[in-house]
């Protein structure tokens, strides 16, 4: 009974933790807009927490620069389990704009698994709720798995 | 045979009511309520108000991580203390005159001593933790804790001083249950002049003791990582979350106990509906509003400010008592 209410809770409050990888601040403005009142994600239970050991998702923007690899790594090794990380914008996919660029050793697959991909650059704020909407679904399957 | 009932009686007060259980849906239903509050404010729909409650029970479900330098009995144990502490200060708060699970003849002086723990309780906790984060966020906590603490004890002597000339003979009670008495007796602290500085003293103070928005310069999570509670995962998490909520619905109820008394009618269900409401409404002036509309303060700016007007409106209250206004 407990454990059932704790897994339908898991979707209901995700904490979100964003990792800025070298991103150009597009991303990462239109994540925040997210939470204004225009978009109001915060009605899900959405909430932007300001450390790694309180995240379920982990939101990775920008193009994982040589720079912020390894904080990138050691940040999601932080994260409790469950966790979902959601790569936002087209950066952390494929390098984007920046593909081929000395500085960058990207795609993030290369380090973590990516439960969820929003594409676009920047992609619009429908659709980053859409990603971090299914990333919850994610997040509830796998405190399922856990026990 | 009585004394089994009398145990049995003891037991539902501590673990039912208003002990544990119902503390916690009270601080869990006046979180949400608050957040929903927030939102309206904000023009946002804002989450459900069970929110809090969701949020709980995830944190429960999540690993808990401890850092390998950390000191692991501190760091585990404070959140618990600090909680356990909150909930033996729910029994102390009397709902009407004649209602109080635990009474004593300077219960005051222990819910002074027992709101301290908390903060006390999250200082050590940060400091086991070793996290330069939580270090950042533990000496901020502490001057918030010392900014509050001053004005608060006057408050609390004002409020003893202005019961105890009536009510007892040396001019000074130490016990919630006559402050209740004599509020009952001749109309609420509220509606006294003296005491209007004095409730506004308290109400700047309930947000800075319960860590609310514009004055939570320990869990700034946007300039040092959530502070105090980097480190922290999962169950001791969530102990500390809960420990917020029920802090908010404590201090709040602390505020009624003095200030709102004398608005009881003796049946413990009207009476419990009444506070319930008069909750809502502290909560909604000192904890919502400066959260919707108030950016975060920086340290010195918060010491400022409660060692100077609050603890002014405080003192101009105690200087009015003592001069029998
Ligand atoms: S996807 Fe576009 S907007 Fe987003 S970080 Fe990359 S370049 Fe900037």
């Amino acid at each position: 009974m407990l454990r059932k209410l704790i897994d339908e809770s898991a979707a209901k409050s995700p904490w979100i933790y964003h990792i800025n990888a070298g991103s150009c601040n597009g991303c990462d403005i239109e994540l925040v807009s997210v939470l204004t009142p225009r978009y109001d994600a915060e009605r899900c239970g959405f909430k932007l927490t300001g450390s790694p050991r309180h995240a379920d998702i982990v939101v990775v923007s920008g193009p994982i620069t040589v720079q912020t690899r390894d904080r990138v790594v050691r940040t999601l090794s932080q994260v409790p389990e469950p966790k979902v990380v959601v790569a936002l914008g087209s950066c952390p996919r494929s390098g984007n704009v920046f593909k081929g660029s000395y500085s960058i050793d990207g795609p993030l697959d290369k380090y973590c698994h990516v439960d969820v991909s929003v594409a676009g650059c920047t992609p619009k704020p429908e659709a980053i709720i859409a990603g971090l909407a299914k990333a919850a679904e994610i997040l509830k399957e796998k405190r399922k798995e856990m026990h | 045979m009585n004394i089994v009932l009398i145990i049995l009686k003891w037991l539902f007060h501590i673990l039912v009511f208003p002990g544990f259980l119902f503390t916690l849906c009270a601080a869990l239903l006046l979180a949400g309520i608050d957040r929903k509050l927030v939102a309206r404010m904000q023009n946002r729909v804002g989450p459900p108000l069970l929110q809090p409650a969701y949020d709980l029970l995830k944190l429960f479900g999540k690993e808990i991580i401890i850092p390998r330098q950390a000191n692991k009995k501190a760091f585990l144990s404070a959140p618990a203390v600090g909680l356990a502490s909150l909930l033996v200060t729910s029994l102390l708060l009397p709902f009407s005159a004649s209602f109080v699970a635990v009474s004593g003849v300077a219960d005051v002086i222990v819910v002074l001593y027992l709101l301290t723990i908390p903060a006390v309780a999250i200082i050590v906790g940060a400091a086991s933790s070793a996290s330069p984060f939580a270090g950042v966020g533990l000496s901020r906590e502490m001057v918030a804790v010392m900014a509050y603490e001053l004005p608060l004890t006057i408050v609390l002597v004002t409020v003893c001083r202005k019961a105890g000339l009536m009510m007892d003979e040396s001019g000074m009670t130490f016990s919630l249950a006559t402050v209740m008495q004599y509020q009952a007796e001749h109309g609420a602290m509220i509606t006294k002049l003296s005491m209007i500085p004095a409730a506004l003293a308290m109400l700047f103070i309930i947000p800075c003791e319960v860590g609310a928005h514009p004055f939570d310069i320990a869990e700034a999570e946007t300039e040092i990582c959530e502070g105090t509670l980097a480190e922290y995962s999962g169950l001791p998490l969530a102990f500390y979350e809960l420990a917020h909520y029920v802090k908010m619905f404590i201090l709040t109820s602390l505020f009624c106990v003095l200030f709102l008394g004398g608005f009881t009618t003796g049946v413990v269900v009207v009476d419990l509906i009444l506070r319930l409401i008069f909750c809502v409404v502290v909560t909604f002036l000192c904890i919502t509003v400066p959260h919707a509309v108030c950016a975060r303060f920086k340290v010195e700016q918060v010491f400022k400010f409660y060692w100077t007007w609050v603890l002014g409106l405080a003192l101009v209250s105690l200087l009015l008592v003592w001069l029998g206004l």
